[in-house]
């Protein structure tokens, strides 16, 4: 009886753990006085952006980090950045371009490569930042594939508005997700991630 | 006049200097890594159609050229347009050559479709909405609609309107269609004082065998004769030959009719830019060989062009008539309406209608923000010829319009809400 209960027990931790890890999704990561981010379980070039991609069409994607210190109202920086990435049909490789200053460009890349390059560019120069000042930051990505797109998705031409096509619009399930995050991750100081690194959900 | 006609004029100004837009998409092909590559075939699949000649033209101009994504976004815009179908998707694969790709827009035909055409509240005039259904089948298309309209015209026609169609008659540059329409009318009562027993019709039933030829895109020619038979009641019943008693007669009024029609796009929905000129002029001939009780000629030249930029959108219209000889009320000219003079009551213009007619206006827009001007006149003898304007704001996205408008006049001036779809 007390074996058993035991085993529950065991059981009952290795759940949480596997749970608390499953949540985790971005990981950050201090070195050369800049912080880093990664998640390795998000994958945005999925759905209908890879839809798109591999039918040739350019997809651009936002991201957007922000970090506050000392307090969660006191915005110490934050990094906005275009990504357009686009699939190569004959290779099956991404392309990767950084619009925004310094523009980088990257090409050869596996769909997950594309993605970590797109995380490491938006690491963050954190000088200025005391060591044991609490942090904490937020991450966001957007697909811009249906952003301005038309009010009813093409419902109205020039004849008038198609209740036909209105009925087809609302009838379908919920739009693939376009849309990543945020991802919170702190409060944390920059002592605890030169220490190990930072997990964050 | 000179006035209305220097408006005209400057209004009409950026008609002559408009040309096709450059399409050039710098940077477009840096960021998408298969503009390197050769579009080896473009095809366009899905539905039981024949391309206009233009378009089967740029659709293979992209064979042999560099792989450009945007250009093809465009064309699948075109063709929505022009096959009048809600859906083209765009499939790139690889071709069977190195280095070169496939391209094939996926057109989706409607068979059937329910239409909400056009809906209106003014303050004024109440409301006016017109819906239908129509179905495609083998190239034809049967429409039936139901409306209401009090703003159009005069008077308030309510009714229905059925239409076939067929696009494409040997070869597609002929058009045939055929088009029933009957409808009970209203008149508003400063109508109804000011006309002439006789004038004011209780029913109104149109046909309308029509044929459009395309002289070349993207001039069109409609031509065709229209058949009226309207139901003016008599002031008092009276005594027929067999003895009893009628309370109406019915008259014709049979025309002629031709439109010489003019639209041209440049530019894309989702580009930066986009301008569009619609320019039409149309005459109608009621004459005695069509055994019609009305004789009479009117011609109508209208005119409209669109330019936007990024969020930024100008449109500038103008429309001018004539009427010669004695013409139904519905025939007649009448300014006060959602599209001209808003703002002005068209029964404190001419309760009647007049027989010429000089009108233009311009809106300004950004993003969702609306503003207009308007400018005309409606008479029928010189004397009377009176000058107006009006000018408003509001919101328009897409098709759907808020807008509140005030005529230019000395004194009291009460505004009109126009709130509604596609006016």
């Amino acid at each position: 009886m007390r074996t058993i209960k035991s085993w529950w027990l065991i059981l009952a931790f290795l759940s949480g753990f596997a749970l608390a890890m499953m949540a985790e999704e971005m990981i950050l990561n201090w070195r050369d006085n800049r912080l880093e981010f990664s998640a390795p379980r998000v994958h945005f070039l999925g759905g209908r952006p890879l839809e798109l991609l591999h039918n040739a069409a350019p997809v651009p994607f936002d991201f957007q980090v922000t970090l506050w210190s000392g307090s969660r109202t006191h915005v110490f920086q934050k990094l906005t950045d275009r990504f357009v990435i686009s699939y190569d049909l004959w290779e099956e490789k991404f392309r990767v371009i950084k619009t925004q200053s310094p523009v980088r460009r990257i090409e050869h890349l596996s769909a997950v490569d594309a993605e970590k390059w797109c995380w490491q560019q938006m690491s963050m120069d954190v000088n200025g930042v005391g060591a044991s000042e609490p942090l904490w930051t937020r991450f966001e990505i957007r697909a811009e594939d249906a952003k301005d797109g038309p009010l009813f998705g093409g419902s109205i031409n020039d004849s008038g508005v198609s209740l036909a096509r209105l009925i087809e619009l609302f009838s379908r399930p919920p739009a693939q997700q376009s849309h990543w995050g945020p991802f919170d991750v702190g409060p944390f100081t920059l002592d605890e991630l030169k220490r190990s690194v930072r997990r964050g959900s | 006049m000179k006035t209305l006609w220097c408006l005209t004029l400057i209004l009409a100004a950026p008609l002559a200097g408009c040309g096709p837009l450059d399409d050039d998409e710098k940077g477009t092909g840096e960021l998408n890594v298969n503009s390197r590559y050769t579009v080896e075939s473009v095809h366009v699949n899905g539905g039981n159609f024949r391309l206009p000649e233009p378009l089967r033209i740029l659709i293979n101009s992209f064979v042999g050229e560099k792989f450009d994504r945007s250009a093809l976004d465009k064309v699948a815009d075109r063709l929505r347009a022009d096959l009048h179908v809600t859906d083209v998707k765009i499939s790139v694969t690889r071709g069977s050559d190195p280095e070169h790709v496939s391209v094939e827009f996926q057109v989706k035909p409607q068979t059937f479709d329910l239409l909400m055409g056009r809906s209106l509240y003014a303050s004024k005039e109440g409301w006016s909405g017109e819906g239908g259904a129509t179905v495609n089948v083998h190239g034809n298309g049967i429409t039936f609609g139901l409306l209401s309209d009090g703003d159009s015209m005069l008077e308030r026609y309510a009714g229905i309107r059925a239409k076939f169609e067929r696009k494409n008659v040997g070869t597609d540059r002929l058009h045939l269609r055929f088009e029933f329409e009957s409808y009970h009318e209203q008149w508003n009562l400063a109508t109804l004082d000011a006309a002439q027993p006789g004038e004011i019709y209780r029913t109104r039933q149109v046909y309308s065998p029509m044929a459009t030829v395309v002289i070349f895109q993207p001039l069109e020619l409609d031509f065709g004769v229209s058949f009226a038979r309207l139901r003016v009641p008599f002031s008092a019943p009276i005594q027929t030959e067999g003895g009893g008693a009628a309370a109406a007669k019915t008259e014709s009024s049979n025309a002629v009719v031709s439109t010489l029609r003019y639209h041209q796009r440049w530019g894309s929905e989702h580009g930066q830019e986009q301008q569009e000129v619609n320019a039409s002029y149309g005459i109608e001939a009621g004459s005695n060989l069509l055994d019609t009780d009305q004789v009479f000629t009117r011609h109508l030249l209208r005119g409209r062009y669109k330019n936007r930029h990024a969020r930024n959108t100008v449109e500038v219209g103008f429309l001018s008539g004539v009427l010669h000889g004695n013409a139904p009320l519905y025939q007649r000219f009448a300014l006060g309406d959602s599209t001209t003079l808003r703002g002005w009551n068209k029964f404190d213009l001419d309760p009647l209608g007049g027989s010429h007619v000089i009108h233009g206006s311009i809106d300004y827009g950004y993003r969702f923000l609306q503003v207009f001007y308007d400018a005309g006149a409606v008479w029928d003898r010189v004397q009377d010829r009176e000058p107006k304007q009006s000018a408003g704001v509001g919101f328009k996205k897409e098709c759907f319009q808020l807008a509140v408008a005030f005529p230019l006049r000395s004194g009291r001036a009460t505004p009109i809400f126009y709130a509604g779809m596609k006016f």
